[in-house]
């Protein structure tokens, strides 16, 4: 294990599966620090992993840094979540960053389906991932984020939290969304902002090459949406087209809700987009 | 015979106002950015409302997204660097989080192209079959191509921006006429320092802040009645 000059700790993991035959084989599984994968499962056949994405610490402090890259190759199928939600911890003044990058090669599909990240009162903290998608890539994807525990009555109070989300195909930007939420700044109360909701959340999927099918897409759009629609009473909640992405963005109160809403839509465009129906991973369960 | 330099009107001026006039046949009144459904959620009451939308925007989307683009576009196109400006035209394509977004880049985007090419700028033509050429691409192209400074511009891409957000909530009846004269003239004091601000940004810290308009934006797409495009 590393320290970082910010007096925390330095993880890293790198990952690599690769398709042999049928198989989905997870053929590099290099780690630094507190970061690790055991062996994956197979509960829906040979030919698609899932992962389980463990940080032992539980949580992220002011000076942390971890780094995540998981790389899919041509044709290798993967779903990735964690066991317990991410935690962004009260920082003595020292940022922790997360930084996620993943690429996915021809053919290949890869799920990032993890629980909920919470930013604790006090944290100075940014989460940044980068996905990079080659033509004839599927990916699935969401960050839930919670500003505070609002139900053990511990708000957001102080603290910044920054997010950035960049998906690229074949080197051009699909998608690049930004969120920063500083403790007491008007966005956090803002209609334009997060109007007062403490979680925000944000949902892709791929819908192929941009120019294919627009019935195809029209028509997950609306399973999205018929999936989402239970929780538009409590949440805002809209799915949209960017071109060849399925976005679904969420700002809410209950990162729970949040949570389902996205397992909602994913189970309905799951099929439409892999063929293959929805398998939660054993782990959600417990 | 000569005239004095200081008696002579700026050419770079009256392109400016050309480009940035609400005249401009790009169709921008058919869009309210997700104003429209904000209004029909009853989010903008009363004129203090439109005001807290306009001016939030201006600081945390069009300061820290078009206006540091537009800056580099047009650097871009004045240094003939083509590659670069495509790069930074994706990236403000990208981050435009909607479909209605896009739509209506794309659409006055090449209304603006269009319109270029008739006024005899050549390089215009290639961007109307480009569909993800942003109306701020074009928009720098002719700025770069007119001579008018880039500050400049970016002030005039603002204004133009303001008053037809101002525009869209007099007709969506958030507020009269007077009220939104009073706003737009704020505004205009504060877009020296947005444009100041845009222009100072790192490369990575560029990206809108406005989660709330993205989500007013793709809520927008379903809305049952409507009068604009986005």
């Amino acid at each position: 294990m590393q320290q970082t000059p910010g007096g925390g700790w330095r993880a890293r993991i790198e990952l690599g599966l690769r398709a042999d035959g049928q198989r989905a084989v997870l053929a590099k599984n290099e780690h630094a620090g507190p970061l690790v994968v055991q062996k994956p499962f197979y509960p829906e056949g040979a030919d698609l992993a899932h992962i389980y994405l463990v940080h032992p610490p539980g949580g992220v402090c002011g000076g942390d840094e971890l780094a995540v890259g998981l790389d899919l190759g041509p044709c290798a199928k993967a779903l990735a979540t964690t066991p317990a939600a991410g935690k962004f911890y009260r920082s003595a003044g020292e940022p922790a960053r997360v930084d996620q990058h993943f690429r996915v090669g021809a053919g290949a599909s890869l799920e990032w389906l993890p629980q909920e990240t919470i930013v604790y009162d006090g944290a100075v903290a940014a989460l940044a991932t980068r996905v990079e998608l080659t033509p004839g890539a599927c990916f699935f994807g969401w960050e839930i984020i919670c500003l505070g525990l609002a139900a053990s009555n511990k708000p957001f109070v102080h603290g910044e939290f920054r997010q950035r989300l960049e998906i690229w195909q074949d080197a051009r930007p699909l998608l690049i969304e930004n969120l920063r939420c500083r403790a007491g700044d008007r966005s956090l109360i803002a209609p334009w902002g997060l109007s007062g909701h403490t979680v925000a959340a944000t949902f892709v999927c791929t819908l192929g090459a941009p120019g294919g099918p627009e019935p195809f897409r029209q028509a997950a759009l609306a399973a999205a949406r018929e999936a989402v629609s239970p929780f538009t009473r409590d949440n805002l909640v809209a799915a949209c087209l960017c071109d060849g992405l399925l976005v679904c963005r969420l700002h809410g109160r209950d990162s729970a809700a949040a949570k389902k809403a996205f397992i909602a839509a994913w189970r309905a465009l799951r099929p439409l987009t892999l063929g293959r129906l929805a398998h939660p991973p054993r782990i959600w369960a417990t | 015979m000569r005239r004095a330099p200081a008696l002579t009107g700026s050419l770079a001026l009256t392109r400016l106002l050309h480009l940035s006039s609400p005249a401009l046949p790009v169709g921008a009144f058919a869009y309210s950015r997700g104003l429209e459904w904000v209004a029909a959620a009853g989010l903008t009451p009363d004129a203090a409302a439109v005001r807290d939308w306009i001016l939030g925007l201006l600081d945390r989307s069009l300061s820290r997204l078009d206006a540091p683009v537009l800056c580099r576009l047009h650097a871009a196109f004045a240094s003939g660097d083509t590659a670069k400006a495509a790069a930074w035209n994706d990236f403000l394509y990208a981050s435009r989080e909607t479909h209605e977004a896009r739509l209506e880049d794309r659409q006055t985007g090449q209304a603006l192209a269009k319109l270029l090419a008739g006024l005899g700028m050549a390089e215009a033509e290639a961007f109307r079959s480009d569909p993800r050429a942003t109306f701020a691409c074009l928009f720098a192209l002719a700025a770069a191509r007119w001579e008018i400074r880039s500050c400049d511009a970016c002030a005039g891409y603002l204004f133009s921006w303001a008053e037809n957000q101002l525009a869209a909530a007099l007709k969506l009846g958030c507020l009269g006429q007077s009220a939104g004269q009073r706003i737009l003239h704020e505004a205009g004091g504060l877009i020296p320092d947005a444009v100041a601000c845009g222009a100072a940004l790192a490369d990575e810290d560029i990206g809108s802040l406005a989660p709330g308009q993205a989500m007013a934006s793709a809520l927008h797409e379903t809305l049952e009645t409507r009068l604009f495009r986005s």
